[in-house]
């Protein structure tokens, strides 16, 4: 019957499907492309409302397929994927882009704004939400291609200016490029979502024409708009602004704060410490001492021997000067649980001792500082650097002799 | 660790997911997702674009057709998890019924009447010893007194045998005797009261069933492998479970070669539950293992040196059953445990344990899954813990107050509906704020930087859910690799992903990226294509146990200098632990046309054939199977003693045909019947069986001629000639006429010996010895087979057609029912013959000495020439049968 005649199409079908899956999986692209031959046939007689029809598993395999295939090339790559547009309108958007990434991948940019130009000319009917997404990114796109343009003449303009001489067409065709690049551009970073590269171009582009203030409404919003994700790079591009319009310290401490506040363990934590600790104000330099305890916190910073002599030289200085002992203490309190065991185990002397020798010397100041003269790690790195004969870790022994009653305090 | 300069351009989203959609077979192919401007910078005219998916990896290639066993199968046979057939209700009927609807029919009935037929003593014990003498189970006529209180159960099992043999037929009408029946007893006979049963038992079934559907509790798998100590002896040690309930610890040495192999015997831990979930992490040069059960957690240590045994340091028991046990990658004895309750406990091995977290609701939205799971993450003190909703991290210190969300199921990490969370793991060796999350359909990797937006999203397309994953990291400039292996369908697929670009730009922090195509590597199944051909009841328990879902995963990379291979270690629920290796190929632009495509297409085994490439290494493989498929061989073939609960009334029940008088068949077939019948009961094979069936008594070795040729190349001449048997003929009516003869001169020399004895005594003694003679070289042969058939084919058994003289060992044993007092006796023989006589079979069967008669036996019978015992003699022991069905 023909009911039966289709269920039999379903299975061979779906067996085809395995085998292409099967080869697939195995890098065995030639095998794969016999059989994807075979279940074009599947177009035919499509029935299936799932939720990837058999189109979109062509377009999806072939450009594997494609990509991989020894004897595949750019040329026939394009020419299938143009066939591939046709097949279905609703994933014309999506296999445009997907078109367009290839060739940007593969270094054919003026290809691409070609395709970025069409697919944004395309019309069907009402759009979904989907593809009015999916419009968008073509349109930023070609904003971030038009803003490499941009960036190009710029630079020849630049060079030019050096010279002596400057061409008023290329000046032109570089603030069309600009006009063009900042109209899509500023479409897309309205949306939620992650836009680094756009927000990056954007900020350059008002930059160079002296828009301060909407590079800064700009890099607000795209910081602190809470319907953004937490994106630290948000605030790190917008401290990176504030530095380069030399904002006084006072901003660009509170930038930074709330990029501690976000993600304790972010790399700019030391540029942080360290004008934190260079601040006249206590607070400031106790948030200081704060922002560096806490980032030695996380496992990445663990052998980061420029936030160990960060940490050194503010524990250092308490000391030294024996004030604001309770800072340490109020901050040792949290950690002198698991820090000994984290970061002071004889295992990590020895290891640090081979590995990084000022790494361990910082280390074991603080070792001694908070663990008192006893505690392993102190005692193993001192005795080696002692055996070495270096000067520093006698130094350093001395030192943590004179004030090991710091640690009494510490831990009480 | 520097934050990626740029992340890749995507949109966000908040609420629940939007996306439509279910398992799609190929959604992962052909995407770049995006693009991002990652090359060279502004030096080049050009601006240089990364995608996210579709990078360039490294090429890595199986260096065999399948994967190799590395343990050899353990005593005790493994007896497999229930498969649906087992629990399903199957007939054409429910078929039908079920067409219209999805819902799978659990055969419950059939589960009631196994647990009645296998537990008689629990389901109705007390009842059943007190009616017992109220049924009557044979098939004669019930006596005039007896009648009024006793019932025949013949008929009622005949109806219920007429019942099963209709089972299915639309039509079937309910035998009015067995309603009748069930209406009278149903309310006092079982132990249990029977609705209270049922509910037990269907809640057990349900539980089956959905554990059969998918079981977590294997989540994170069973098996670790620890490394080998940095620039030490390529020596490991794998831990995994082993033993018939997985409930034996082993920490296997394992030695890194071309084919791994196994070094010494393994440190060996009973536990008291099955072990789900095997844990390790190394922490200052140690390594801690932890062992999760259902209900006990437990934490060993391993010194970095390998030959240490492993110290076991603690063990916790919980009221509920443990979730998830992950090891400390920062503190050495630290663990974090998670219960189905929804508790989250820090576990330090020096402190004790510390609860944060105590929600049995889930996180984000309702799911009515109690699966939880925890890890650690950067900070030492910020726990992970996850449900089907997604992953919080708390922070130790102040869990109440300290929390944010790490992944959603929903439109922020662009979810499809139905989608839920299935394994998380802490990616620290890699990258130490990094995240895996794996659902059903996609895999996701976090930043714990940036929380809720995945920094990278593959669906997968695997057929099961992901329920294993192992992170091998990658050195600085080349990828990290993934494994993911799922339990039902063994599927174990590598995945690349970088983290940084490569070294050209000074190695700085770019976004994530999946590099290569994902690869799919042998499972244990798949090596059964390249098994030699196998009887077709071995090919079934041989895929059986290549079949049997997976329970683990554990990898590892080698780099033998230029030569870089990864070594892939498979457990499955069977604890079997099969290994494969891939070796590395250097990037060649556009690969050639590969040779595995042709190896390794199916049909073709090239696993035991003529290796081209690396002999050595092929030859192995197949020696190391020969050897693994022998032992296996050896293990499942043992007769399983006392598989089932014996007991007796069930057997008398189910064995009535046999109990009525035998009118037709011999001795001969009836023993022939009863050897057949054990022989399916322990599922042997029957060989042979003429011979050694129909062998004569072993010849006796005293009586022999002297002066002739020795019997056994005689016999061995004759059987190369071709006329064994006719020699044995010959040979056996030979000796039994000599040995009548021989008897006869001794009875004469005895008699000559005690002149005094009457000759009446003489003469009825005299008369029994022909009577009995006769006998015996009538049926002889019949009377001296073995009880126990010799004919299951065991591998040690001796092969076929050996020499009889070899098997008295076999045969012995049970000839001495024959020859103990106790059946002489019966025969009514005179206990002053008996030693005679026994002297005589002893000769006849070579049989080793019966031990002495116990004295009170003796005297007993002294005491009483007992009629009794004359008239169990003429007929064979019998006890009345019990009641129970």
């Amino acid at each position: 019957s023909s009911n039966e005649h289709k269920l039999n199409f379903k299975k061979s079908k779906e067996a085809c499907l395995s085998y292409i899956q099967d080869a697939l999986l195995q890098k065995q692209w030639k095998r794969a492309a016999e059989f994807l031959t075979c279940y074009v046939e599947s177009l035919e007689k499509d029935y299936s409302r799932e939720h990837i029809g058999p189109s979109e598993m062509i377009w999806r395999i072939g450009t594997e397929i494609l990509w991989h295939h020894s004897q595949s090339s750019m040329k026939e790559f394009s020419c299938f994927m143009e066939q591939m547009k046709t097949l279905g309108v609703k994933r014309y958007l999506k296999v445009c882009l997907e078109h367009v990434f290839h060739l940007l991948c593969n270094g054919q940019i003026d290809e691409a704004y070609q395709n970025l130009s069409l697919a944004e000319s395309w019309r069907f009917g009402e759009q979904t939400a989907i593809q009015d997404k999916e419009m968008k990114l073509i349109q930023a796109y070609r904003g971030l291609l038009d803003y490499y343009s941009w960036s190009e003449q710029k630079n020849i303009l630049l060079e030019q200016g050096e010279d002596g001489f400057s061409d008023l067409a290329v000046e032109q065709e570089m603030h069309g490029y600009f006009r063009k690049a900042a109209v899509n551009l500023k479409e897309i970073i309205k949306i939620p979502g992650v836009w680094d590269i756009f927000v990056k171009c954007y900020v350059d582009l008002l930059e160079f024409y002296g828009d301060h203030n909407e590079a800064r409404q700009v890099l607000n919003e795209y910081a602190y708009n809470s319907k953004f994700p937490a994106n630290p790079n948000a605030h790190v591009y917008l401290y990176q602004f504030l530095k380069r319009q030399r904002e006084p310290k006072k901003s660009l401490i509170s930038a930074l704060k709330i990029l501690h506040d976000i993600v304790p363990s972010h790399e700019l934590m030391i540029d942080f410490n360290t004008m934190l600790q260079k601040s006249k104000k206590r607070k400031k330099r106790r948030l200081g001492l704060e922002v560096i305890f806490a980032a030695l916190d996380y496992a990445g910073w663990k052998e980061n021997a420029k936030a160990w002599s960060c940490l050194t030289r503010q524990v250092k200085q308490i000391v030294v000067s024996d004030k604001h002992l309770d800072w340490i203490k109020q901050e040792w309190n949290s950690r002198k649980d698991w820090w000994p065991a984290f970061h002071f185990s004889r295992y990590l002397a020895k290891r640090n001792w081979q590995e990084d020798k000022s790494l361990s010397y910082e280390k074991a100041l603080v070792a001694g500082i908070l663990l008192g003269k006893g505690c392993k790690y102190f005692k193993y790195v001192s005795h080696q650097g002692c055996k070495a004969q270096l000067k520093r870790f006698r130094m350093l022994k001395k030192f943590v002799n004179r004030h090991n009653l710091v640690y009494l305090k510490i831990s009480g | 660790m520097e934050f990626p300069a740029a992340l890749f351009p995507s949109y966000f989203g908040v609420g629940p997911p939007q996306e439509e959609g279910g398992p799609a077979p190929v959604a992962g192919w052909g995407e770049h997702g995006q693009v991002l401007e990652g090359g060279s910078g502004r030096r080049q005219v050009q601006p240089a674009f990364v995608p996210r998916r579709g990078a360039t990896g490294e090429r890595w290639e199986a260096a065999d057709a399948a994967a190799v066993p590395l343990l050899l199968p353990r005593a005790g046979c493994w007896i497999p998890s229930p498969a649906p057939q087992d629990i399903l209700y199957r007939s054409g009927l429910c078929r039908k019924l079920r067409a219209g609807k999805s819902r799978a029919t659990l055969d419950f009935a059939r589960q009631l009447g196994h647990f009645f037929v296998d537990h008689p003593e629990d389901a109705f014990g007390s009842l059943g010893r007190l009616l017992h003498k109220n049924f009557h189970l044979g098939n004669s006529k019930l006596q005039r007194p007896a009648r009024s209180s006793t019932i025949r159960m013949t008929a009622l099992v005949e109806d219920i045998d007429r019942l099963e043999a209709r089972r299915g037929c639309p039509r079937q009408h309910l035998a009015s005797r067995l309603r009748w029946f069930s209406h009278l007893c149903r309310d006092w006979l079982f132990e249990v009261p029977l609705g209270l049963l049922a509910d037990c038992l269907h809640e057990e079934l349900m539980q089956q069933w959905s554990n059969l559907l998918f079981d977590d509790s294997l989540t994170g798998g069973a098996l670790a492998w620890l490394p080998p100590e940095d620039g030490g002896t390529p020596v490991g040690c794998l831990v995994h479970p082993g033993g018939q309930a997985m409930n034996h610890l082993y920490f296997q040495d394992v030695v890194l070669e071309e084919l791994p192999r196994t070094r010494g015997s393994p440190a060996q831990f009973e536990l008291s539950g099955r072990v789900q979930q095997v844990a390790a992490a190394r922490v200052d040069g140690q390594d801690f293992v932890g062992v999760r059960s259902d209900y006990h957690c437990g934490v060993w240590r391993v010194l970095g040196k390998r030959g240490a045994a492993p110290t076991p340091l603690q063990v916790i028991r919980t009221d509920v059953p443990a979730s998830s046990l992950t090891v400390s990658p920062h503190v050495p004895g630290e663990l974090s445990v998670c219960t189905q309750s929804g508790t989250v406990y820090l576990w330090s091995v020096e402190t004790g344990l510390q609860q944060l977290r105590h929600d049995p609701q889930t996180m984000f939205f309702r799911d009515h899954s109690p699966w939880r799971w925890s890890d650690f993450t950067a900070h030492p003190r910020v726990l992970s813990c996850a449900d089907r909703t997604g992953l919080q991290c708390l922070d130790a210190r102040a869990p109440k107050r300290c929390h944010f969300d790490l992944f959603k199921v929903g439109k922020e990490a662009g979810c499809q509906q139905g989608e839920r969370v299935v394994l998380p793991m802490y990616l620290g060796r890699a990258h130490p704020s990094q995240y895996l999350v794996t659902t059903q359909f996609s895999v996701y990797v976090l930043d714990e930087r940036l929380p809720l937006v995945p920094v990278l999203k593959w669906a997968h397309m695997m057929k099961a859910p992901p329920l294993f994953a192992h992170l091998m990291p990658g050195k600085p400039g080349r990828s990290h690799k993934v494994l993911l292996g799922a339990s039902r369908t063994q599927e174990l697929l590598l995945l690349q992903y970088r983290g940084k670009t490569s070294s050209f730009r000074g190695g700085s922090q770019s976004a994530c990226q999946l590099a290569g195509t994902p690869q799919k590597l042998h499972n244990i199944a798949g090596c059964l294509q390249h098994l030699p051909t196998q009887l077709p009841h071995h090919h079934h328990l041989l895929q059986q146990r290549l079949t049997a879902p997976a329970a683990g995963l554990a990898a590892t990379l080698q780099e033998d200098g230029p030569r870089k291979s990864m070594l892939i270690f498979q457990l499955s629920e069977a604890g079997d632990v099969f290994c494969q290796r891939l070796t590395h190929k250097a990037a060649q632009p556009p690969a050639p046309p590969s040779r595995d495509e042709a190896t390794t297409a199916p049909g073709s085994s090239p696993l035991f054939e003529a290796p081209a490439s690396s002999p050595q290494g092929l030859g192995a493989t197949a020696l190391r199977y020969r050897r693994w498929l022998r032992a296996l061989s050896r293990v499942c073939k043992e007769p399983p003693r006392h598989a089932w609960p014996f007991s007796l009334s069930q057997r008398r029940l189910f064995t009535r045909r046999d109990l009525e008088g035998p009118p037709g068949p011999s001795n001969l077939q009836r023993q022939m019947r009863q050897w057949l019948r054990q022989t399916m009961e322990e599922g042997g094979r029957i060989q042979h069986w003429e011979t050694l069936a129909l062998q004569p008594p072993p010849l006796p070795q005293t009586l022999e001629p002297a002066g002739g040729p020795d019997p056994l190349s005689a016999r061995l001449t004759a059987a190369w000639a071709g006329d064994w048997e006719q020699w044995w003929e010959e040979r056996t009516s030979f000796s039994v006429a000599q040995r009548r003869q021989a008897l006869r001169e001794r009875r004469r020399q005895q008699k000559r010996a005690q002149g005094r004895r009457s000759l009446s005594a003489s003469f009825t003694s005299s008369l029994t010895y022909q009577s009995e003679l006769s006998e015996l070289s009538d049926t002889g042969p019949s009377l001296f087979s073995p009880g126990r058939p010799p004919i299951l084919s065991q591998e040690g058994s001796p092969p076929a057609g050996s020499s009889p003289v070899g098997s008295p060992v076999t045969s012995a044993a049970p000839d001495e029912a024959l020859l103990s007092s106790q059946s002489l006796r019966c025969r009514g023989i005179p206990k002053e013959r008996r030693k005679t006589l026994r002297d005589y079979l002893s000769v006849w069967a070579e049989c080793p000495p019966e031990p002495p008669e116990p004295p009170g036996s003796q005297a007993s019978e002294l005491c009483f020439p007992s009629s009794q015992s004359q008239l169990s003699a003429s007929q064979p022991l019998r006890k009345r049968p019990r009641m129970g069905f």
